[in-house]
C-alpha cells in the first residue's frame, strides 16, 4: 500500500472517531448550524448599510461583496472545523507529553497532529458559505464560465493550503512557546481580515493585506469567479501557497528538534 | 450589602493582578479587538469615493470607531462565558459556598480585567486624539464627567444584561448560542454594526429605547458631542431604567433557577 492512501485511510479513521463522539449531541449540532446561518445573514445585513449610501465601494457592488462574505464563511468554517480543534490541543500535547506518544506513531507526525481532530459543529459552515457565494454570483447577474469556475477552484484550493500552512506554523510556535490558546487568535484574526474584499480598504492597509497575504483567501477566488482576475495570479497563488506549506513544514521540523519531551 | 461592598476592592484588586500577570494575553486580545476598525476602513473608502454619508466625514468616522473600539473592549458581557463554563463543569458549586453571591464574584473578576484594559486603552485613545488629524473630541470638564458616568452605566447595563442571560444555563445547555443570537440582533441597535445615525429611521427610533445603545452607542455619541442636553438626559434615563429592569429580572430568575441547579462536579 502506498503512503498516500495509507495516510488518507488513517486520517479517515481519526475523523470518524471524532465525528462519532460529537453527533451524540444532536440538538447542540443543529443549534450551532442555525447560529452559523444567523451569522451569515448578520454579515450580509451589516454590509448592506454601506450600500444605503453608494452603489459600489471600490468597484464592488453589494452582490459581489456577498460573494466574498460567502467565501469568508467557507474558509472560517474550515478553520473552525478542521484546524482550530487541532491547534487548541497543541498546548496540552506539549505540556502533558502527549506529543512524545504521537511522534512515535508510524505516521507522518505533522499530518497526524494537524489534522487528527474535527469539530462537527462547524462542518456545514462551508456549505452555507458556498450557498451565499452562489446567491451573490446570481444576484450580480454575471454568467460563470467553465474557465472562471476552474480558476476559482484552483484559487480556493490555494487559500485552504495557505490557511493550513499558517496553522502548522502556529503549531511549530506552540511547541516552542507552549501557549497555543493565544496563538489560535492569530489564525482567527488572519481569516477575519478577509471578511471584505481587500480593495474596500484604502492604502496602506490594502497593500499590507495583499502582502500578508489576506487577499489570497477570499478576494482573489471571488475575483476569479466574477471573471475579473489578473491572469498572472493563477501562477502566483499556487507558488505562494506551496511556498507557505514548505516553509511551515520546515518550521515544524525545526521546532521538533528543540523539543525535549515532557513525559516520564 | 455592606459586606458585599467591602468585598469588592480586594476581589477586584486580585483580578487586576491576575490580568496584569498574563500581559501577553491582554496584549493579544487587544490586538484581535480590531474588528470595529475594519468596519471603519470601509466607511473611509465610502467617504473618499462618494462623499460624506449624511455629513459624516473621515474625522467623524475616526472619532466614532476609536471610541467604539474602547467601548467594545470595556463591555461587561464576557461574564456569560464564565457562568456557562462553571455551570457545565460544576465549579459553580464552589462559588455557591462562598459568602459572596456568584454574581459579585464574576463581576469583580471581570471588573479587574477591564481596569487593566482601561489603563492601556484610555491613554491610547487620548494619544490618538492628539496625534491623528481629524480624530477629535470636543472635550470639556463637564462633558468628560458626563461621558465617565455614561461609561459606568454602559458597563453596568452590559454586565447585568449578560448575567441575567447567563441564568438560562439553569434550564438549558444552549446559553452561549442564545446569548450570541441576542447580541447579534442587538448589535444593529447598539451602534456596533454602524453608527445609529446612518441606520434607517425606523431602526434608530426603536434603538434609542433598547438597552443595547446604552452599552455602546450612547457614550460614544456623548463623547463626540452629538447629543444635546435633552437627548443626553433621555439616554441616561433609558439606561437607568434598563439597569433597574435587569436587576429585578436577575433576582427573580435567580431565585427560580438556583433551585434547579444540580451540581455536575465540584
Amino acid at each position: 500500500m502506498n503512503g498516500w492512501s495509507r495516510h488518507a485511510r488513517v486520517l479517515a479513521i481519526c475523523w470518524r472517531a471524532a465525528v462519532a463522539g460529537e453527533v451524540e449531541y444532536r440538538f447542540n449540532f443543529f443549534s450551532n448550524v442555525a447560529l452559523s446561518a444567523f451569522w451569515m445573514v448578520w454579515a450580509a445585513a451589516g454590509a448592506s448599510v454601506y450600500f444605503r449610501f453608494t452603489g459600489a465601494v471600490a468597484g464592488w457592488t453589494q452582490a459581489e461583496v456577498l460573494v466574498v462574505i460567502g467565501l469568508f464563511f467557507t474558509l472560517n468554517g474550515l478553520r473552525q472545523a478542521l484546524l482550530q480543534p487541532n491547534l487548541e490541543r497543541m498546548t496540552d500535547y506539549v505540556r502533558l507529553g502527549t506529543l512524545d506518544f504521537l511522534l512515535t506513531k508510524p505516521f507522518d507526525a505533522q499530518l497526524l497532529v494537524s489534522l487528527r481532530q474535527v469539530r462537527v459543529n462547524n462542518l456545514l459552515d462551508p456549505v452555507l458559505g458556498l450557498a451565499l457565494t452562489t446567491v451573490g454570483v446570481v444576484l450580480s447577474g454575471r454568467g460563470v464560465s467553465v474557465v472562471a469556475l476552474a480558476a476559482f477552484g484552483l484559487l480556493l484550493g490555494c487559500a485552504v493550503l495557505l490557511l493550513y500552512a499558517l496553522t502548522v506554523l502556529l503549531m511549530a510556535l506552540a511547541v516552542v512557546l507552549v501557549a497555543a490558546e493565544e496563538l489560535g487568535r492569530v489564525s482567527y484574526a488572519f481569516v477575519e481580515l478577509s471578511r471584505f474584499p481587500v480593495e474596500l480598504y484604502r492604502n496602506p492597509v490594502q497593500a499590507i493585506l495583499t502582502v500578508v497575504p489576506v487577499a489570497f483567501l477570499t478576494t482573489y477566488p471571488a475575483a476569479a469567479l466574477l471573471g475579473r482576475l489578473d491572469p498572472y495570479l493563477l501562477l502566483i497563488a499556487p507558488a505562494v501557497a506551496a511556498g507557505a506549506v514548505v516553509l511551515a513544514s520546515l518550521a515544524w521540523r525545526r521546532s521538533l528538534r528543540s523539543y525535549a519531551g515532557a513525559s516520564a | 450589602m455592606r459586606d458585599v461592598l467591602t468585598a469588592y476592592p480586594p476581589l477586584v484588586r486580585s483580578a487586576t493582578l491576575v490580568a496584569a500577570t498574563y500581559r501577553g494575553r491582554v496584549a493579544l486580545s487587544l490586538l484581535t479587538g480590531f474588528f470595529p476598525l475594519l468596519l471603519m476602513g470601509v466607511w473611509l473608502t465610502v467617504v473618499a469615493e462618494s462623499g460624506p454619508p449624511k455629513g459624516w466625514t473621515t474625522g467623524d468616522f475616526l472619532s466614532y470607531y476609536a471610541a467604539a473600539t474602547l467601548l467594545w473592549n470595556l463591555s461587561g458581557d464576557h461574564v456569560v462565558w464564565q457562568w456557562d463554563a462553571d455551570m457545565r463543569s460544576g465549579d459553580l458549586s464552589v462559588r455557591l459556598l462562598r459568602p459572596v453571591h456568584p454574581f459579585h464574584q464574576y463581576a469583580t473578576n471581570d471588573l479587574g480585567h477591564r481596569l487593566v484594559f482601561l489603563t492601556v486603552l484610555v491613554p491610547a485613545l487620548v494619544l490618538a486624539a492628539l496625534l491623528v488629524p481629524g480624530l477629535d473630541y470636543p472635550a470639556g470638564p463637564v462633558r468628560l464627567a458626563a461621558v465617565a458616568a455614561a461609561l459606568v452605566l454602559a458597563y453596568a447595563v452590559s454586565l447585568l444584561m449578560a448575567s441575567t442571560f447567563a441564568l438560562i444555563g439553569f434550564w438549558s445547555t444552549q446559553t452561549s448560542n442564545a446569548w450570541l443570537l441576542w447580541w447579534g440582533l442587538g448589535s444593529f441597535a447598539s451602534g456596533w454594526v454602524a453608527p445609529l445615525a446612518l441606520m434607517p429611521d425606523w431602526l434608530r427610533s426603536v434603538a434609542v429605547v433598547l438597552p443595547f445603545r446604552t452599552a455602546m452607542g450612547f457614550p460614544v455619541e456623548l463623547l463626540m458631542g452629538r447629543l444635546d442636553a435633552r437627548e443626553a438626559a433621555f439616554g441616561y434615563a433609558v439606561g437607568l431604567g434598563w439597569l433597574a429592569a435587569f436587576a429585578v429580572l436577575y433576582r427573580i430568575i435567580w431565585r427560580h433557577g438556583v433551585r434547579r441547579y444540580q451540581a455536575v462536579a465540584g
